[in-house]
């Protein structure tokens, strides 16, 4: 960009908030949730969210024990007919040994993990085909039933966005109350090129308001909770 | 496709927006429909009004700074790896995606829905340079088949049925004849699908670009917008001025409301926060971000300490839902990619001259003031307009309707000094509209009155009581 432009806008901007002056007000950060607070109420806010993402159209699963996720998941994949998994790696859990056991039920894995120029659109073409993404997400709000996905080389947005049927890991100790909280958690910093806020599956309502699931992202979202081992 | 908005006369293209009872019909149903999502949501949501408050103050906050606010968005933004471009106008702004186009190559351009894109007429300038645009949310898809303009800002084909998107399936797409939402939209998913996969250059607008970390946030439910901003190589993000908010931890007071009021959703399904391309190893993320940030028009509307408040609009389209006069007429009438109430506002400023009779189409009934999330008093905006249109610096409009109407003024302020002559004439006027009446009203007046009857039929003046509402109206 040529910086003249630029100054030339802000230029104009100046001289107009010049003629007639608005408020001043820039405030403090929000203080980020204590973690204590978050530990104690796990379960109540594991149960807002599951009622949340069930409103929004999405299945939550359990809360089960660490070593029970194996097992749900093969009977999601059973029950959804998934043919095919694609998946990357996970934030506290081994997805990719998950994802293991699933070969033994018949079912390809696909293991996504960073890629070169030259393999980029093939690796995203195997992703688009595979009948199922397998992701593990970073945080989730209650109050909305919303999973906070940030995307890393080894972990990409993809897996959540191009399968039909979306899979998703969660901790309960990572479920905040609301945005405010879950924004304050990711805070500036740790802020990733891609950070998704996730509602429930991809829908539409522009055929007459009526609400279609599946437009271009998931038909369906289903998410297992963890409640860790004490 | 050259869906663009052509300058016409609103009165006209009104009247046959309300003559169309089947649009209405639409109208009502579809607007209806949004009405009781959101009246559910809010109910819901008890602090709901707090994040109102929030919100609109944020707004009065951010573009109180706004030229601090676009430098440090801009500072932030190039070190994350963004190109910013600064457009004046909107011709500058379509050059540079043109230009960008032109140079990397492109064929193939999917977009997301964006109304600033419609604002510089993008598409247009994009196909004659021999690309070709897909629109990729739902409703865009549709209304681009048809070759027409969205009619709404948030469900651009809400004038459609879903018979009629099952007969333009069948002819534009050669799919068997469906009304079924379900099957259409899977119709719909499979083609697009590929367009994303193999396009060179995705597009969307912005709905909130924060300063602080130079995340650029685009609010969605489809995934079109995701998709768009992942799947090509380059990703241009389209944004007027007044989107900037400071911080990151003012969105959440933002989304609270977004999504309750432009759809009846706490949460919209995506919210993307993208801030810079994909990392070298990274598998999705665009290779460029290019932000084009646009005035055209709105340092104008800043300088206005009145219209001021119309940059404080987050485009939920809210307003245009409760609108009386929206629902009567369609968005296609206002002859902007921005109609309703706040359409009336900005499109004088944004789109331009031929926008210039929108703030006379309202009745001021301030229903859209009510919904509005960040409480832009839109009937306040709507005189003041009118009132800069009727005595502005070039002087009034229709210099000889006003002269005009200033004589008459005085003429009966001198007849109304004498109180039995208003009277008696009243009288005789009744007298002589007697022979014309019908049933107590009358459905075509003589000259010069013929324009009221021409849309609504005229009471006949009673020395007493006044005529009972008619069972039709």
């Amino acid at each position: 960009m040529t910086m003249a432009d630029l100054e030339a806008i802000v230029a104009r901007v100046k001289s107009a908030l010049a003629s007639a002056p608005g408020a001043t007000n820039h405030r403090a950060h929000p203080a980020p949730p204590d973690d204590a607070v978050i530990g104690d109420r796990r379960a109540e806010l594991a149960s807002r969210f599951a009622r949340e993402l069930e409103a929004v159209g999405g299945r939550a699963i359990g809360p089960v024990a660490p070593a029970e996720v194996g097992p749900r998941l093969v009977s999601i994949v059973r029950e959804r007919g998934v043919k095919s998994v694609a998946a990357g790696a996970g934030v506290e859990c081994d997805l990719p040994a998950l994802a293991a056991n699933l070969e033994a039920e018949g079912v390809a894995v696909y293991r996504s993990a960073p890629v070169s120029t030259e393999s980029r659109a093939e690796v995203r073409a195997r992703v688009a085909k595979a009948d199922a993404g397998l992701a593990e997400a970073d945080y989730a709000i209650a109050s909305t039933g919303t999973l906070v996905v940030l995307s890393e080389p080894a972990r990409p947005s993809s897996l959540t966005l191009l399968p039909p049927v979306s899979i998703v890991v969660l901790q309960v100790g990572r479920i905040r109350p609301d945005l405010a909280a879950a924004l304050a958690e990711t805070g500036p910093q740790a802020l990733q090129h891609r950070m998704t806020l996730i509602t429930g599956p991809s829908r539409t309502a522009d055929i007459e308001k009526r609400i279609v699931m599946g437009v271009h992202g998931p038909k369906s979202l289903d998410v297992i909770l963890v409640w860790p081992d004490e | 496709m050259a869906a663009s908005f052509k300058a016409g006369d609103f009165f006209e293209a009104s009247e046959s927006g309300a003559a169309d009872h089947e649009l209405r019909r639409k109208l009502e149903n579809a607007s209806g429909r949004h009405l009781e999502h959101l009246a559910r949501t809010k109910a819901e949501f008890s602090p709901y009004e707090d994040e109102r408050a929030e919100s609109r103050r944020i707004k009065e906050d951010a573009i109180g700074h706004l030229d601090e606010l676009i430098v440090e968005l801009t500072r932030k933004l190039e070190e994350r790896g963004c190109r910013v471009f600064a457009a004046s106008t909107a011709a500058e702004a379509r050059d540079y995606i043109v230009g960008l186009a032109r140079k990397s190559g492109a064929k193939r351009i999917v977009k997301g829905k964006s109304m600033t894109t419609e604002e510089i007429g993008l598409n247009p300038a994009l196909e004659a340079a021999g690309m070709e645009v897909i629109e990729t949310d739902l409703g865009e898809y549709i209304v681009q088949l048809r070759r027409e303009p969205p009619s709404h800002i948030i469900t651009p084909a809400i004038h459609l049925s879903k018979e009629d998107i099952g007969r333009l399936f069948h002819e534009k797409l050669g799919m068997t004849y469906t009304a079924e939402p379900e099957r259409l939209t899977a119709e719909a998913r499979a083609r697009l699908r590929e367009a994303f996969l193999g396009a060179d250059i995705g597009i969307t607008g912005v709905n909130f670009a924060v300063a602080e970390t130079g995340t650029l946030v685009v609010v969605e439910n489809e995934g079109n917008g995701r998709m768009s901003s992942t799947m090509p190589d380059i990703f241009v993000a389209v944004m007027g001025i007044e989107k900037v908010i400071p911080r990151l931890s003012d969105l959440s007071h933002f989304l609270e409301v977004l999504g309750r009021t432009a759809t009846g959703q706490k949460l919209t399904t995506y919210t993307n926060l993208i801030s810079g391309p994909r990392r070298e190893d990274e598998l999705d993320g665009p290779r460029e971000v290019h932000v084009v940030m646009l005035d055209n028009g709105r340092s104008a509307m800043l300088a206005d300490p009145v219209m001021r408040e119309a940059l404080y609009c987050i485009r939920c389209g809210a307003c245009l839902n409760v609108c009386p006069v929206y629902r009567h007429i369609g968005g296609h009438a206002y002859r902007s990619p921005y109609p309703g109430p706040i359409g009336s506002i900005v499109s004088p400023n944004l789109v331009g001259e031929s926008t210039s009779m929108l703030p006379f189409a309202s009745t001021l009934c301030g229903a859209c003031k009510e919904i509005c999330p960040v409480k832009i008093d839109i009937p306040r905006l709507l005189l003041h307009l009118r009132w800069k249109e009727s005595s502005g610096a070039n002087g009034p409009r229709w210099p000889r309707g006003a002269a005009g109407a200033r004589a008459g003024g005085r003429r009966f302020a001198r007849l109304a000094r004498y109180p039995w002559v208003v009277r008696m004439l009243g009288r005789a006027g009744a007298m002589m509209l007697r022979p014309f009446a019908r049933d107590g009203w009358i459905r075509k007046m003589p000259p010069p009155f013929g324009n009221w009857t021409r849309l609504r039929d005229f009471p006949l003046p009673r020395p007493k009581a006044a005529p009972k509402p008619r069972e039709d109206s």
